[in-house]
């Protein structure tokens, strides 16, 4: 089975009643909501809510207890997290995840690794095949590092980077998988104040080129100017869905944040 | 990358000097340095699957025994020829490195390392109590040589004197070891190499780690039943010992002290763990622990080994070698 681009009326993604219980506690619950093709949605909520959880279960880390994820198209509920990825589901992690000992270009390159067509066999052989498509890898890799703004980091040890240089070669090498659906889990945090602006316009570059992204953040100021939609978690149920707008004016989400007091 | 690059330089000294020393060293020192050739065999392949796939096996002994009880059962008790006898006992190990990977590989860390530590102590079991297949504690005798190569200009290469099964020998160890190389800097290989470094991460880009790491085990298992095959043709007999699990450890303590992760690590500390003990001239029951305690002396200072040293040495001091040597550094 395979997405049908002509279906435009269905989301991009859709989740509906999905949950996850680890033992009694229930980290997310009832849950339904959908992603359209290109949007940016953010996912807010206050610790624990089960916004990382949500994200694990979307990406195939954890199983669903009930419900369904479907994407582009697809069933991919009990999906393993490899072969997510392969149907276009991308992520970073809360901890910035990169190969570090590895140079910048080679965790771009391990980022392609889903695409590549060269079996053992020609690996070991070296046929002419292998060595175009290596080629190709590496082009694809420098034309990625220069979408992120780390043209010139390519031969560096990816451990020696900065944090927010880590942060935008993490997203690089979730870009070389292709995504379709690009979930960030706080791209900005532990990153300087200054470099926060660099790192929100990369984020609006790649919803820019086609790409749709899922991101969960606590800076509500950056949440508010670049969604298209917001979800808010609570206890890993969703209170609250809408346009930046409608969702700083509701009462359940002021509850949450600041207790129920404030708003009687 | 340049053609005289420092690496490729050491690397073909190496092998000049593994090609002439033969001709001038007696019977005695030929017949160890076929031995290093055979054990840095078994630690190459250890190394593809540790050093460049994260995946730390203590079972490799069990490959092998197989590999050598493989071309012993079906060269002696079937009567067939050397060479597919070979070849044969070349696919056996690889098919049980397969099998055993499938349930094995699900398992990470601590677990994995039990599963094939139980592995290689039931195939050390099995040799010795399966006598009527395996002629148990008395081993099996009678191992074929290579049958003669015919030459194009009439003449043929045979494997009836020492020095002929070492060059035999050092051909393998000089072909699987480029088979190593060409993969670990492969496509391929930088799969591997993610899920040494971070397994998770490897998964969470598309990569099926389960998949690869069988193919890492797999090619692992075989080329240590190389080593096994050539050991039994070389020594004529087998015997339980050669399937012990120790000598799994053996080995992988001539990896951690070469340097695991590197190409030329697992010869290094082959020769260096082999050299010492021989150069000491010292009683086989203290070798063990003259082993362990360069092992334990290694761990303790020089984690990365011989050659990862030598690799940060020249990191630090050395960046006129950096240009030249790309990513590939000494190993």
């Amino acid at each position: 089975m395979h997405g049908n681009p002509g279906r435009d009326a269905m989301a991009l993604l859709e989740v509906s009643n999905l949950s996850k219980a680890f033992g009694g506690l229930m980290a997310v619950s009832g849950l339904t909501f959908s992603v359209e093709q290109g949007q940016l949605v953010s996912i807010i909520g206050p610790n624990g809510a089960g916004k990382t959880t949500l994200f694990n279960l979307l990406t195939g880390i954890y199983r669903p207890s009930t419900g369904s994820i479907v994407f582009d198209g697809v069933d991919i509920t009990g999906c393993k997290p490899y072969q997510s990825a392969r149907h276009g589901i991308g992520r970073t992690f809360q901890r910035t995840m990169v190969f570090q000992a590895e140079t910048v270009l080679d965790n771009v390159t391990i980022g392609q690794s889903l695409h590549v067509k060269t079996g053992v066999w020609a690996a070991i052989a070296r046929t002419r095949g292998a060595r175009r498509e290596e080629e190709k890898v590496r082009e694809k890799a420098r034309a990625i590092l220069a979408f992120v703004g780390l043209a010139d980091a390519g031969e560096r040890p990816a451990g020696n980077l900065t944090e927010e240089a880590q942060k935008r070669l993490s997203i690089a090498m979730v870009l070389a998988t292709d995504p379709k659906l690009l979930l960030l889990d706080e791209p900005t945090g532990g990153v300087n104040l200054e470099e926060i602006g660099g790192l929100i316009e990369l984020v609006k570059k790649v919803q820019r080129s086609g790409i749709a992204v899922c991101l969960i953040e606590h800076k509500m100021r950056m949440v508010m100017s670049m969604s298209d939609r917001i979800i808010v978690l609570n206890y890993g149920t969703n209170i609250a869905e809408g346009t930046p707008a409608e969702v700083a004016s509701n009462k359940e989400v002021i509850k949450a944040y600041l207790g129920a007091r404030r708003v009687a | 990358m340049k053609i005289f690059s420092p690496v490729r330089i050491g690397w073909s000294l190496a092998l000049i000097l593994a090609i002439l020393l033969p001709l001038v060293l007696g019977e005695y020192l030929t017949s160890i340095l076929l031995l290093i050739a055979i054990w840095s065999i078994m630690a190459v392949s250890l190394n593809l699957l540790y050093g460049y796939t994260g995946q730390l096996s203590l079972g490799h002994s069990a490959f092998l025994g197989i590999g050598a009880y493989a071309l012993g059962l079906i060269a002696v008790k079937l009567h067939i020829g050397f060479w597919p006898a070979f070849f044969a006992s070349t696919a056996i190990s690889g098919l049980a490195g397969f099998l055993i990977g499938i349930p094995a590989l699900k398992l990470r860390g601590p677990y994995f390392v039990l599963v094939t530590l139980g592995f290689a102590a039931i195939v050390g079991v099995i040799v010795l109590a399966w006598v009527d297949f395996t002629g148990g504690a008395n081993g099996l005798a009678g191992m074929p040589r290579p049958n003669p190569i015919p030459l194009p200009w009439g003449a043929e290469l045979r494997f009836d004197s020492l020095r002929s099964m070492y060059y035999f020998t050092l051909f393998f160890l000089v072909l699987i070891a480029a088979i190593c190389h060409r993969l670990v800097h492969s496509l391929i290989g930088r799969t591997f190499l993610a899920i040494s470094h971070d397994e998770n991460l490897a998964e969470s880009l598309g990569i099926n780690t389960m998949q690869k790491k069988l193919i890492s085990f797999t090619i692992s298992a075989m080329f240590s039943g190389v080593a096994g095959a050539l050991y039994a043709s070389y020594n004529v007999v087998i015997s339980p010992d050669l399937a012990y699990f120790a000598r799994g450890m053996d080995v992988l303590a001539c990896l951690i002290v070469g340097g695991a992760g590197t190409m030329a690590g697992p010869i290094v500390g082959t020769f260096v763990m082999t050299a010492i003990p021989e150069g000491l001239q010292i009683v086989p029951y203290l070798k063990t622990l003259i082993n362990g305690i360069i092992l334990l002396l290694f761990i303790i200072f020089l984690p990365a080994g011989i050659t990862g040293g030598f690799k940060a040495f020249f990191y630090r001091w050395g960046h006129a070698w950096k240009s030249g040597k790309g990513r590939n550094g000494i190993a």
